[in-house]
């Protein structure tokens, strides 16, 4: 196809092995109604600039891997596309993370506060049920229950609502709405047997508490998943988990 | 992996204490928290008006004289905008968080409550006075 048209991309560049600081550098890039923010750094990457650092997998918003910041606000690079800005764009690292090279991040923190929540189904019963003798049998779960949490559960680890959070930005240690959400997804899972295991985290003071409410986190999440709304009803769950264990002996 | 040797050297972007500035969705939130300022000085008044019943008629008339200055009327028109405000973006925001009904039907019986409580405290306050 013929692409005539260019607009110019501002994109923050750092090389830690020269760079003080990160730095900016314009690109002239051709662009058609087709070309994503992910197009036009692959564009650049091979016809202008091979030193140019950002990641990338799936190109179809799947993989989470091209979260960048485009004119302040966190994008996936792949769905995001030059058709929809006037001017010019400017594209730096994911906020609130580390930047490691050009477009990217330090993604540590972020993997280590989803592990924190124990994003996965836990049974209680599991090793002593399954001798031999005793067949393991497959968890029921009705479409009511599934519809509880499924909302919750489509989440692709981008960390866009990260770079959104204003809380996170300021204590690092804060778990986050991506990794409460998914503690929520688990909880509200009824094959799951692991929830007292997990609130001591989401009670915690980097836990549900953490987040004021501030709400654009779900504006960014490519996915849709209302993480707002999920670390809030970490929150009732958190309350409820705390009266109860008033009563307990 | 010796760390000496790493050429890593992750940059970190200091957070400015103007963070909010930043972003529409920033300030509104910052805006959102906000009414809490002018509802302070409402319940100050408050408190004063109590403080003043208690001390006998000659400082309650003169705390209703102080509450009716335009400067305090003007303050406390702004409180109740605000506490308006904060109430329309509470709303909103609880039938995510506690999702039991549609959010238009949860957020339309929110303001009915609250419109009939206003309703029932005049009646009962109204009557008195
Ligand atoms: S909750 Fe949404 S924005 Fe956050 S990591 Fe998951 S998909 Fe990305
Ligand atoms: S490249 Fe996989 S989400 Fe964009």
């Amino acid at each position: 196809m013929e692409k005539t048209v260019e607009k110019t991309l501002v994109i923050q560049r750092y090389n830690p092995e020269q760079d003080q600081r990160p730095s900016q550098q314009r690109y002239q890039v051709p662009f058609d109604n087709s070309t994503s923010v992910l197009d036009a750094l692959l564009y650049i990457q091979q016809s202008l600039d091979p030193s140019l650092a950002f990641r990338w997998s799936c190109r179809m918003a799947i993989c989470g891997s091209c979260s960048v910041m485009v004119n302040g606000i966190p994008k996936l690079g792949c769905k995001t596309f030059l058709r929809e800005y006037s001017g010019d764009l400017l594209l730096e690292p994911l906020a609130h993370f580390a930047t490691e090279k050009d477009l990217v991040s330090d993604m540590t923190l972020f993997l280590q506060h989803l592990q924190a929540v124990k994003p996965y189904l836990i049974r209680q019963e599991q090793s002593a049920a399954t001798t031999p003798a005793t067949k393991p049998q497959p968890h029921k779960q009705t479409p009511k229950q599934l519809a509880k949490y499924r909302k919750f559960s489509s989440c692709i680890n981008c960390g866009l609502c990260y770079a959104a959070c204003p809380q996170f930005g300021l204590n690092p240690e804060f778990l986050g709405p991506a990794a409460l959400t998914l503690a929520q997804r688990y909880n509200l899972d009824n094959r799951d047997q692991g929830k007292a295991e997990r609130m001591p985290q989401l009670n915690g003071k980097n836990g549900v508490w953490g987040c004021t409410f501030v709400g654009f986190c779900s504006d960014v999440c490519p996915k849709h998943l209302d993480p707002a709304a999920a670390v809030n009803q970490g929150k009732v769950a958190s309350a409820t988990d705390f009266v109860i264990g008033l009563f307990k002996p | 992996m010796s760390e000496q040797h790493s050429p890593r050297r992750p940059y970190l972007a200091p957070l400015t204490a103007s963070w909010w500035l930043k972003h529409r969705y920033y300030r509104f939130y910052m805006l959102r928290e906000a009414t809490v300022l002018p509802l302070l000085f409402f319940c100050g008044c408050l408190i004063a008006g109590f403080y003043s019943l208690q001390q006998g008629e000659q400082s309650w008339l003169n705390w209703l004289s102080f509450m009716a200055q335009p400067w305090v009327m003007a303050l406390n028109a702004l409180t109740f905008a605000a506490s308006l405000f904060h109430a329309k973006t509470f709303f909103e925001l609880f039938p995510r968080v506690m999702p039991l009904l549609p959010a238009p039907l949860m957020i339309a019986g929110q303001w009915l409550g609250t419109i009939a409580v206003a309703a029932l405290l005049l009646l009962l306050l109204g009557g008195v006075l």
